[in-house]
Formats: structure tokens, C-alpha cells, sequence
């Protein structure tokens, strides 16, 4: 391949694993700026999805139906994860829910290597396996619904959170708990719901990227860092989330691309870390007004 | 509490009940387990320390465990060095490592330091497995000898189960010690109010890296010792799922006193032991995944239940124990 | 470092400034405390009365303007290297460390005049004990002075706010400084606690001490000071003996917000 389309093919995985960073990201900050617990299990939400839709086809039923059912089941283990693990913590600290949640994604990943092994699993992609030509660059059809999935997630997500009643009051109590609970929003509803969500938008990116980097019981730890390192270095707004999770993603591109495939997944890790110690370098007044 | 010159009686029980078990129970898979209890006891108690005396949420405890295995090992297998001074080295190497990856990453708070030093655990499972021709990848390293120091040679289980638990013990008092002292309650002072401390007079940022690192070289003194013992070590030992087994261990134990997360140690090992041999009747298992389910679960229901874990029942006992005889404490 | 002509003069405040999220709490602040006096600092809410202690005792470095204490000027140095120096204070919200007992609490404000490393305390040397054991004995001296040498070995979620403000002085008392600084001590306080705070900080001057208040119960501050300052929106608007300041116009103005004739 010529340099030109190497780095165009390179762009362009970079904005496919970009896009599901995004997403994974806005699963954490659903979570986060709601309830204040940093929801560790959030990439095993992303590996059920996948997961589950293999199994359920695997089990003999149309690809179609196992995905609904796989985010079905995923939308209810996080459910569970809320009532279960979450609520009934009474000693609310930073550490406790970080343990637990560590906890739970542990529970996660045993059950589904119990049941299905460790090898990795696949589905066939949505549409047709045909590839569109960029200048020597190959563009699938799934890369297209993943970006496409992006899209309809951000609009849809921006749509309920600003224009109706449910969202205002969700990005009200992400502002302002105490306020909110003293109008009279019932919070723990409220946790469930944004569990529920996270763990349905999970699934369906983990469904959908699926195609195209297989799945199994451990790309749930690296593909939700690497959501939450998004999430972190945007500053937790949508925006900057997806423009992070951009970054990452064209910087591992092209870094698994002309340097070292091995070495790929360090390349977003690294940039966490280092975003986080610059950013405490940086003037105060930015640590001030930060939540955490 | 005035210092005692002596150890009090409870450390002689436990001395003379370790020395003797050997003699006892002279079984090697008895005393194998008892080796793993001590080594992960070590982790378990400088995890211990790390979360809950300092409020340090540092996740990539089991990373200096993996590279004291690492560097031992390599270098030992190679022999380019005698083993013992392959464990020397290896704690060399993860004071270094530590002490640089610290001095920034611990200025971070709380949520951000645990995102920060999970990427440090994976990012250093993921480089052991890469470099595979130092390394051996991720089959592992082999060819590890056994642990040999000024010529006599340990080969047998229970030669390891002394040494892994003088190195537990020892590491245990080391730290009850510092822990009683100044800087013990220079350390509890930050975790409690960074302000005030600073205003005392304590120098917070270069307290936590020395935490940081002691604790860190204490892992990779056991990390070491795990090579020798088990004459193999792979990246994969040293990820997420240790992770999750040290913090099951300082749960269960309770990190509010030392030895909690050695008592956390032997009830999380033996328990496991126990569920395989029962499990191994009905379903023909893996370990892993029931270890990560019955870890995950142990974690989330002691968390919930009792989350002062089983020292902190103990402590409330003796406590309760004073109270009703009316023990004199010498304040 | 400058050095300056200290004569009696323990702290000299120059054109201190200092703001943060855009409002000036400090604005060009001038003033000198001499050794062993009481100085109080007062104002309305929002004065800069706390920056003005957080910069001196280093948890903020100021934007400019010097603090020469000693003769030498610790603006911008960290809060511990000012506290070794020999400055010590209080907190508007006690700040106590509530894992530690309240002896244990004592024995850290002596860890500016201990030295024992982590080998020395991690191996039990000696020399660590027995520094081990004079700390110890000077932290129990410190709850004596401030009268709770039986609660010692306490639990501080035990003690009414009251006593737990005095194990804060105690805290301070044991590093043993040259300049003590209380924020807003009296606050919260019943009566007769502020009654035997009033004892304790007079038996204060009676050691080598200067102690410098800063407060919004008038009452206690014009008793016990010798020098009053006033800070309104982060600048000095008056500064003398407490008579004198009662009555000045400016400063019934700051409180009142009107002119009282």
C-alpha cells in the first residue's frame, strides 16, 4: 500500500475504534455525573453485547433476534448490578464503590468464561461483507454502521437530555443532588435508569464493532479504559468525549499502523496517564472547579 | 500505647504456630498453600496499607509484584546472576520504576490516581507479554532455577513456606512499626486532612512516594520469591484478576488494621481451595473463572454486609473483651 | 532571601495581594506583629480573613507582596518548610484527624521537631524510640496546657466541639512555634468555653509566644487584643487598639452597612 492509503486506512480504523470509545465514554459519564460511582463494569456491558448475541445465535436463533435479546439481557444484568451491588452500599466512599464495581465486572467476566470459554467469537456483519475502495484504502460496510451509531447516539442522547422533562431533570441532578432530590426526584430511579441505559448502549456498540474485532470475555477491560480515558480528557461533556475519543483512536491507528501492533493498546493508556499529570500541573483554578 | 520492648504475645503464638505446623502436618500441598498465603499476604497487607491507611488508591500493586517476579527470574534463568541476588535486583528495579511512575502519577486524587495506575497494571501485563524474546511473551518464562543462597538450596516446599513467611513476617512487623510511629501517624494525618497535615509540618508528596515505593519493593520481594517457587511466571498471573484476589483479600480481612489482609489472605486461599476440591465432583473446572466469579462476589457481599471484614469483627471482639474484663491499658 | 531589620517585629505583612476565581481576597495588605503580642484580624464575611492565613501559613501561594517572618521573607515557600519555621495555626473547622486519637493528634504537631525515617521507625532503632517517647511526653505537656491531659487516649468522635477546638490548639501548641495562629477559635462556642479560651490563650502569652486571632465574635476580640485589624473586601481599613477601631467609621460601615452616629 502506498503511504496515502495506509494513512487513510489507518484514519479510518482510527475513527471506527474512535467511535466506540465515544460512546463507552458517554456510558461512564451517563453513570458518573449521576450517581458519582466510576462504574468499572462498564466494558464488560460492551463485551456482553457482543458476547450474548453470539451465544444466542450460537443457540440457534436468527442474528436479528439474538441482538435483541443480547441487549435485552445486558440492559437487565446492569440492572441487577444497581439493585444488587450498587444501592444497598451504605458507606458511600469513592473506594467502596470502586471495589464493588471492580467486583462486578469480575463476576461478569467469570460467568460468561464459564459458560462460553475463552477463545474469541464473531458475528457476521450486518449488511453486505462488500468493501468500498478510498484510494487504495478499504472501507467495510460495518465501519459505516459504527460511525452511523454514532451519530444517531449523540443526536439522540443531546435530543432526550435537552429536550425533554426527564432529560432536564437527569442533567439537573448530575448539577445539583441535593437540589434534585428536594423537588422531589426520586434518585434511586434515576441510577436505575442511567444504569439501564449504560448498559443498553454498551451492548449495542459492543454488537456493533463486533464484525469487526471479534469479541471475548476480556476486551471488556481494555475497550472500557480506554472509554473511560476518553470520558476523562474530554472533561466529561459530550463533546469532548467524542473529540478524545477521536484522538485516541487515530492516535492508536496510527500507531499500531507505522510503529508496533503489539504495543496498540498501551498507546491510549499512556495518554491517560500523561493527560492526568499534566493536568495537575496546570494552574489551579481547573482543579478548583473539578468535581472529583 | 507506650512502645513495648517486646513482642507482644500475640506474634509469639503466631511464630511458634508456624513453626510448628511443619511438624504437624508435614503435608507439601499443606505447606505449598501455606507458601502461597504468605506471599500474597505480603501484597495484601502493602495493598492494605496503600488503601485504607493512606488513602492511596493504587491499583498497580500487583505490577511490582509481576516485575520483582520478572527481573529475578530473567535474570536468574539467564545466569547472569545467583538467584538471591536476582531478588536484590528485582527490588532495585521496582524501587526505580516506582519511585519515578510515582512522584507524578501521586499527585493525582482518589478516582483519577485508580484510572492512572489501572493503566500502569496493564500497560506493564501488556510489555511483559510483548517482549517476548526477554520475556518469553505470554507462554511465560521458564527455566527459572531454584532459589539458592550461599550454597544451600531450596528445593522442597516446606524450605519456601519458612522463607515466605519470614519475608511475610517480617515485612508485617516492619510495618506495624512504622505504622506506630511518627510516620505512621504522619501518614494517617494526610489521609484524614491533607490541610491540616501540611500545616503540621508533614511533606505529604514525599511521604506518599515513600509509601508508595516501600510497599511497592515489598511486592516485589514476594513477586521474586513466587519465581523461585514456582519455577515459572507468566504476564497473565499479574493482571486484573490478581488484582481483584488482593482486594478480595483486604475486604474480607479489613484494611483498618495491619494483619487484617494476611487474615483476608489465608480465609480467601484455603476458601478457594476448599470450593475447587468441592467443584472438582461436579464440574470439570477451570480455575479461573470460578476464582473471578467467587472473588467478585465475596468482594461485593463483605463490602455490603461487614465492611469492616473479618479484623474489624476481631478488633470489635477484643474491644468488647477489654470493656467486660476491665484490662488495664497502659495508655 | 531579603533580609529586613526585625527589631521586636516577628511578622511584616508588605502589599500582600491575592485573588482567585476573579474576586481580590487579599488587596495590597500592610501590617507588623511584634513578638509576644495579640493581634486580631476581623472582618464581615468574604474579608479575606482565612486567605489571609492559608497564604501566610503556605497553603496559597499569594500573587504578590511579601511576608517576612523572622527577617525572611517564607511568601510562596510550602506549607510544611513555613511550619518547621515555626509557624503554627488552627482551623475555622478544627480539622482534626479523626482515625487518631487525641494524643496521637498532639504527637503529630511534633513532627516538625522529630527526625526518626522510615528505617529508623520501621526497625525500631533506638534512637527512634526514644524520640518515640519524648514526643509522647511533650504532646501530653501540650493537653495539659489546654486541660485535657485525662481525655488523651480518646477517640475524637467522642468530644463535644469545644474540646475538640482545644485539641486543635494542643495540635498547634506541640510544634512548639513562634507564631500561633487561630482561625476564628471562639466559633460555635458556648460561653464558658469561650470563658476558659480567654484563660488559655493569657497563659499562651505567658510563654515565648505571639499569637495572632482571627475572628468575628467582637466581644472576645476586643478583650483579649492588643492590636486590631480590619479587613473589608480583601483591604485594611483600619488598624489600632481595639477602642479605637470600635468606634471608627469605615469599620461600622463594613459591619452595618450603614452609618451609625
Amino acid at each position: 500500500m502506498t503511504i496515502l492509503s495506509q494513512v487513510i486506512q489507518y484514519t479510518i480504523s482510527g475513527i471506527t475504534s474512535g467511535s466506540i470509545y465515544a460512546i463507552i465514554g458517554i456510558c461512564w459519564s451517563l453513570v458518573y455525573l449521576i450517581t458519582r460511582v466510576l462504574n468499572f463494569a462498564t466494558g464488560e456491558f460492551v463485551m456482553l453485547g457482543g458476547m450474548l448475541t453470539w451465544g444466542f445465535h450460537k443457540a440457534g436463533v436468527g442474528v436479528p433476534v439474538a441482538i435483541m435479546l443480547a441487549i435485552t439481557f445486558t440492559v437487565v444484568v446492569a440492572l441487577i448490578m444497581e439493585r444488587v451491588a450498587i444501592r444497598p452500599v451504605r458507606h458511600h466512599s469513592e473506594m467502596t464503590f470502586m471495589l464493588i464495581t471492580i467486583a462486578s465486572a469480575s463476576v461478569i467476566k467469570g460467568i460468561v468464561l464459564l459458560k462460553w470459554g475463552s477463545e474469541t467469537r464473531t458475528i457476521k456483519p450486518f449488511f453486505s461483507t462488500e468493501v468500498i475502495n478510498v484510494l487504495g484504502a478499504a472501507i467495510t460496510s460495518q465501519v459505516l454502521c459504527v460511525i452511523g451509531l454514532l451519530a444517531i447516539v449523540t443526536i439522540g442522547l443531546s435530543l432526550f437530555l435537552n429536550r425533554t422533562i426527564f432529560g432536564k431533570a437527569l442533567r439537573a441532578s448530575a448539577i445539583n443532588l441535593t437540589a434534585a432530590r428536594l423537588v422531589g426526584i426520586d434518585i434511586n430511579k434515576f441510577r436505575l435508569f442511567c444504569f439501564g441505559l449504560a448498559g443498553g448502549l454498551g451492548a449495542i456498540t459492543g454488537i456493533v464493532i463486533t464484525p469487526i474485532t471479534f469479541t471475548g470475555y476480556e476486551i471488556g477491560l481494555l475497550a472500557g479504559l480506554k472509554g473511560l480515558v476518553a470520558a476523562i480528557v474530554g472533561g466529561w461533556t459530550m463533546i469532548g468525549t467524542v473529540l478524545a475519543a477521536f484522538a485516541i483512536g487515530l492516535l492508536e491507528g496510527f500507531g499500531a499502523g507505522f510503529i508496533s501492533a503489539g504495543l496498540k493498546d498501551v498507546f491510549a493508556l499512556l495518554v491517560m496517564i500523561l493527560f492526568l499529570i499534566f493536568r495537575t500541573t496546570s494552574l489551579s483554578t481547573w482543579l478548583k472547579k473539578e468535581s472529583l | 500505647m507506650r512502645q513495648k520492648a517486646n513482642l507482644p504475645i500475640s506474634w509469639i503464638l503466631l511464630i511458634a504456630g508456624l513453626m510448628l505446623l511443619p511438624l504437624f502436618i508435614p503435608s507439601s500441598y499443606v505447606l505449598g498453600v501455606m507458601c502461597f498465603i504468605a506471599i500474597y499476604g505480603v501484597l495484601a497487607i502493602g495493598m492494605g496499607l496503600l488503601l485504607e491507611h493512606a488513602g492511596l488508591f493504587s491499583l498497580a500493586h500487583p505490577s511490582w509484584f509481576g516485575l520483582g517476579a520478572y527481573v529475578a527470574g530473567i535474570l536468574a534463568a539467564r545466569g547472569i546472576v545467583p538467584p538471591w541476588m536476582g531478588i536484590i535486583l528485582g527490588a532495585v528495579v521496582v524501587a526505580f520504576i516506582s519511585g519515578v511512575i510515582g512522584a507524578p502519577l501521586l499527585r493525582l486524587r482518589g478516582y483519577y490516581l485508580a484510572c492512572a495506575t489501572f493503566a500502569v497494571l496493564l500497560i506493564v501485563e501488556i510489555t511483559l507479554g510483548q517482549l517476548g524474546s526477554i520475556t518469553g511473551g505470554h507462554e511465560g518464562l521458564m527455566g527459572i532455577p531454584p532459589l539458592s543462597i550461599g550454597g544451600f538450596v531450596l528445593k522442597t516446599d516446606v524450605h519456601y513456606y519458612f522463607f515466605s513467611w519470614a519475608l511475610c513476617l517480617g515485612c508485617l512487623w516492619f510495618l506495624s512499626n512504622l505504622m506506630d510511629s511518627r510516620i505512621g501517624r504522619a501518614i494517617k494525618s494526610f489521609h484524614n486532612s491533607e490541610l491540616a497535615s501540611k500545616n503540621m509540618g508533614v511533606n505529604i508528596p514525599k511521604l506518599k512516594l515513600e509509601v508508595f515505593v516501600l510497599t511497592a519493593v515489598m511486592a516485589s520481594l514476594a513477586g521474586s520469591i513466587l519465581c523461585f517457587y514456582l519455577r515459572f511466571t507468566m504476564p497473565s498471573i499479574f493482571g486484573f484478576p490478581l488484582l481483584v484476589e488482593v482486594l478480595t483479600m483486604v475486604v474480607i480481612g479489613g484494611g483498618k488494621t495491619l494483619y487484617g489482609p494476611l487474615l483476608g489472605s489465608f480465609v480467601t486461599v484455603w476458601l478457594r481451595e476448599l470450593i475447587h476440591m468441592y467443584l472438582k465432583g461436579i464440574l470439570p473446572v477451570m480455575r479461573a473463572e470460578v476464582d473471578a466469579i467467587f472473588f467478585g462476589m465475596l468482594i461485593i457481599v463483605i463490602l455490603i454486609f461487614m465492611p469492616g471484614g473479618l479484623a474489624g469483627g476481631i478488633d470489635q471482639l477484643f474491644s468488647l473483651g477489654r470493656k467486660v474484663f476491665a484490662r488495664d491499658l497502659d495508655t | 532571601m531579603q533580609e529586613i531589620s526585625t527589631h521586636n517585629v516577628l511578622l511584616e505583612v508588605r502589599q500582600l495581594c491575592k485573588s482567585y476565581g476573579g474576586i481580590m481576597a487579599l488587596n495590597h495588605v500592610n501590617f507588623k506583629l511584634k513578638k509576644n503580642s495579640i493581634m486580631s484580624l476581623i472582618g464581615p464575611n468574604g474579608a479575606g480573613k482565612t486567605t489571609f492565613i492559608n497564604v501566610v501559613s503556605g497553603i496559597y501561594s499569594p500573587d504578590s507582596g511579601e511576608v517576612y517572618f523572622q527577617g525572611q521573607n517564607i511568601a510562596g515557600l510550602p506549607a510544611h518548610i513555613i511550619a518547621s519555621e515555626g509557624i503554627s495555626r488552627t482551623f475555622q473547622l478544627v480539622e482534626l484527624f479523626d482515625s487518631l486519637t487525641v494524643l496521637e493528634n498532639a504527637m503529630v504537631g511534633c513532627h516538625t521537631r522529630s527526625q526518626s525515617g522510615m528505617i529508623a521507625c520501621g526497625f525500631r532503632r533506638p534512637s527512634a524510640r526514644s524520640e518515640e517517647n519524648r514526643i509522647r511526653d511533650e504532646a501530653i505537656e501540650s493537653l495539659a496546657m489546654v486541660g485535657l491531659e485525662k481525655r488523651a487516649s480518646d477517640l475524637i468522635s467522642r468530644l463535644p466541639l469545644g474540646e475538640r477546638k482545644l485539641v486543635g490548639i494542643a495540635r498547634a501548641l506541640s510544634m512548639q512555634p513562634k507564631l500561633l495562629m487561630l482561625d476564628e477559635p471562639a466559633g460555635g462556642l458556648a460561653a464558658h468555653e469561650i470563658e476558659r479560651l480567654v484563660k488559655l490563650i493569657y497563659n499562651l502569652l505567658e510563654m515565648d509566644l505571639t499569637i495572632f486571632i482571627v475572628e468575628h465574635n467582637m466581644p472576645f476580640v476586643m478583650s483579649l487584643s492588643e492590636q486590631v485589624i480590619v479587613l473589608d473586601g480583601g483591604s485594611k481599613i483600619a488598624e489600632g487598639p481595639p477602642d479605637a477601631v470600635k468606634t471608627n467609621q469605615e469599620v461600622i460601615r463594613a459591619y452595618l452597612g450603614m452609618d451609625v452616629y
